[in-house]
């Protein structure tokens, strides 16, 4: 688990051409001293599952990126997405498309629900690409050593809409907000338009291994082959005209968090209205 | 030059830090003291300036000699306590008595000293509560472990930590308490130590979290700076060295072989009945699923004190 297979380092070699692979050998990271960064991340584990992810990015989901200069270069940020489709696949397209449309390449560090890094495999796994727990204390730590975070402010909830409330946002957390204002750090708002479509039934099993809310299941076994548009917005500075401390007024952080929402609800809106069809 | 006095000096972490007191200046004499006869360490201190004092720190009538005797005479200004027992497997009042009451003790006594004015106590980052719904970078606002169900090698290092720290800001003292990442030497008390003493070493199938470990370089360094630091409280010690754990085996030249969790109790038990080895699982259960590095910011920032040196890997 902690260093990259053989199989993901043919992946990166037999998927990614070599003008991706030289992008992708650039990617900095703050090494502990190991070759990981204190959460676990490793450059070639990122190489090796966007080579993985590169098929369904490119071929399953032809995935259009929409307004990536947004993205700050360098510094914290956060990027704050709208979070469907049953499985988490919103956020790896979201990932793939961060670290291909960057220059330098900069890899978000997607922020997971709490009963995540009690998941047994798929933990390291997320760990070696750069996801980290959802806690107060990571979030914090990573927006000091100037990471790029990737959190989804609806959190499960927001994954587990039925197809009928599809681009409908659930209430966003606060957290973003209030994060976004004590660290005075940007939010970029982004919409994934596309991946609401891809599961449109689905059962709920009542399991709760390793603190999951439930297992999700499809009687499709595949996703459908939607579009995938993602769109980032202009970055939200929260913080100004407030001060760090305003980010402990549940009130102020409130209102943040609404903006947060208004932005990616626009944002949804928008993309909706130029996309051209489902498939297409 | 004012005085310290050192406890457990007769253990690895002990003498390396009555060694850097000398090294850096900062203190002499030194009063190493320990359990042993001063003919059973008779080698372990070379300088001139230690002056190697017997005691049994779980006899009250000893402390206080040790104190209003040969620490007075010194002028001894800082006491350093790293005493405690090692042995994961030892338990009961007698372990207690050392681990946590003469802790007390000292202390109440160093707060009546005419001499003492700092004392330093050696805690360990295994306190800290690890668990998947906590952050992996670890401050020291992080829980403790308190939970019903942990062993008296860990209660005893929490109860001792917070007997210390509880007398912060209310004693005359000032008082440091240095929690440190474990530092992987023999005879250190280090359960990761013991783990890697096998050839293969059982890991959580599907979890391979973060660790962090010092070197004794690192460590006997941050006690000397915490000796002249003007800041008292808690403080992180980091070592230089944070990597997964399945790195770590493989650095150390054993192999690692991940197992299901629920087998890992019941397998360890067994090694420990047929081999004797000093690791039990359930210590690090918790730390063998979920990373949990030190954030050593605090310690940087005011004790001065940066991880230098790295692990000393065996060659393989």
């Amino acid at each position: 688990m902690s260093r990259s297979p053989l199989l993901l380092r043919f992946l990166a070699q037999a998927l990614l051409d070599p003008q991706q692979r030289r992008r992708l050998s650039e990617i900095s990271f703050q090494d502990a001293g190991h070759g990981f960064d204190v959460f676990g991340l490793h450059p070639e584990w990122v190489q090796g599952m966007v080579a993985l992810f590169q098929p369904l990015y490119k071929h399953w989901f032809r995935v259009s990126s929409h307004g990536a200069q947004n993205i700050p270069k360098q510094g914290a940020a956060i990027l704050a997405s709208n979070h469907s489709g049953m499985i988490p696949i919103d956020g790896t397209m979201i990932y793939c498309d961060v670290v291909s449309n960057t220059d330098p390449p900069r890899v978000p560090r997607p922020v997971t629900d709490h009963f995540v890094p009690a998941l047994p495999v798929v933990s390291s796994i997320y760990a070696r690409c750069g996801t980290v727990g959802g806690s107060r204390g990571n979030v914090h730590a990573l927006l000091e050593r100037g990471e790029l975070l990737l959190i989804f402010p609806e959190g499960v909830p927001g994954i587990d809409k039925d197809f009928s409330e599809r681009y409908q946002l659930r209430p966003f957390r606060v957290g973003v907000a209030e994060m976004a204002i004590r660290h005075r750090t940007p939010v970029i708002p982004v919409a994934v338009i596309g991946a609401e479509e891809q599961f449109p039934l689905r059962l709920r099993l009542p399991i709760h291994t390793f603190g999951a809310p439930y297992v999700p299941l499809s009687p499709i076994p595949l996703p459908l082959p939607v579009h995938y548009h993602i769109h980032y917005g202009e970055p939200l500075n929260l913080y100004e005209g407030r001060s760090a401390a305003d980010a402990d007024d549940p009130e102020i952080a409130s209102a943040a968090a609404s903006q947060v929402q208004a932005a990616v609800q626009a944002l949804i809106k928008r993309g909706l209205s130029e996309r051209k069809g489902v498939f297409t | 030059m004012k005085g310290a006095l050192v406890t457990g000096a007769t253990t690895p972490v002990g003498a390396a830090i009555v060694a850097q007191l000398l090294k850096d200046q900062v203190a002499s004499p030194v009063l190493a003291v320990g359990a042993e006869s001063y003919e059973d360490v008779k080698g372990l201190f070379p300088q001139p300036e230690v002056i190697y004092v017997q005691a049994d720190l779980t006899r009250s009538r000893e402390l206080r000699t040790l104190l209003f005797a040969p620490a007075k005479a010194h002028n001894v200004e800082t006491v350093i306590h790293t005493a405690l027992h090692r042995a994961a497997h030892a338990t009961g009042s007698r372990v207690h008595q050392l681990n946590v009451e003469s802790t007390r003790e000292l202390l109440r006594l160093c707060e009546d000293h005419p001499t003492i004015r700092t004392f330093v106590l050696r805690s360990h980052a295994e306190i800290y509560r690890v668990r998947a719904v906590e952050p992996e970078i670890i401050d020291e606002r992080h829980p403790i472990d308190l939970s019903p169900q942990i062993a008296q090698w860990l209660r005893d290092r929490a109860e001792a930590d917070l007997t210390t720290c509880a007398s912060i800001g209310l004693s005359s003292l000032s008082i440091r308490v240095l929690r440190c990442a474990e530092c992987l030497a023999p005879d250190t008390g280090s359960q990761l130590f013991d783990y890697l003493g096998s050839q293969i070493c059982f890991q959580p199938l599907g979890f391979d979290p973060m660790i962090n470990l010092i070197s004794l370089p690192d460590l006997a360094r941050a006690f000397a700076l915490a000796t002249v630091a003007e800041s008292s409280g808690i403080f992180n010690i980091p070592g230089k060295d944070t990597l997964p754990l399945s790195v770590l085996i493989e650095k150390w030249g054993q192999t690692s072989v991940p197992v299901p969790s629920v087998l890992l109790s019941p397998l360890y038990w067994l090694r420990n009945k047929v081999i004797g080895s000093d690791f039990v699982y359930d210590l690090n259960r918790f730390r063998f699923h979920f990373s949990a590095v030190m954030d050593g910011h605090r310690a940087e920032r005011l004790l001065h004190y940066t991880p230098q040196s790295a692990i000393m890997w065996p060659a393989h």
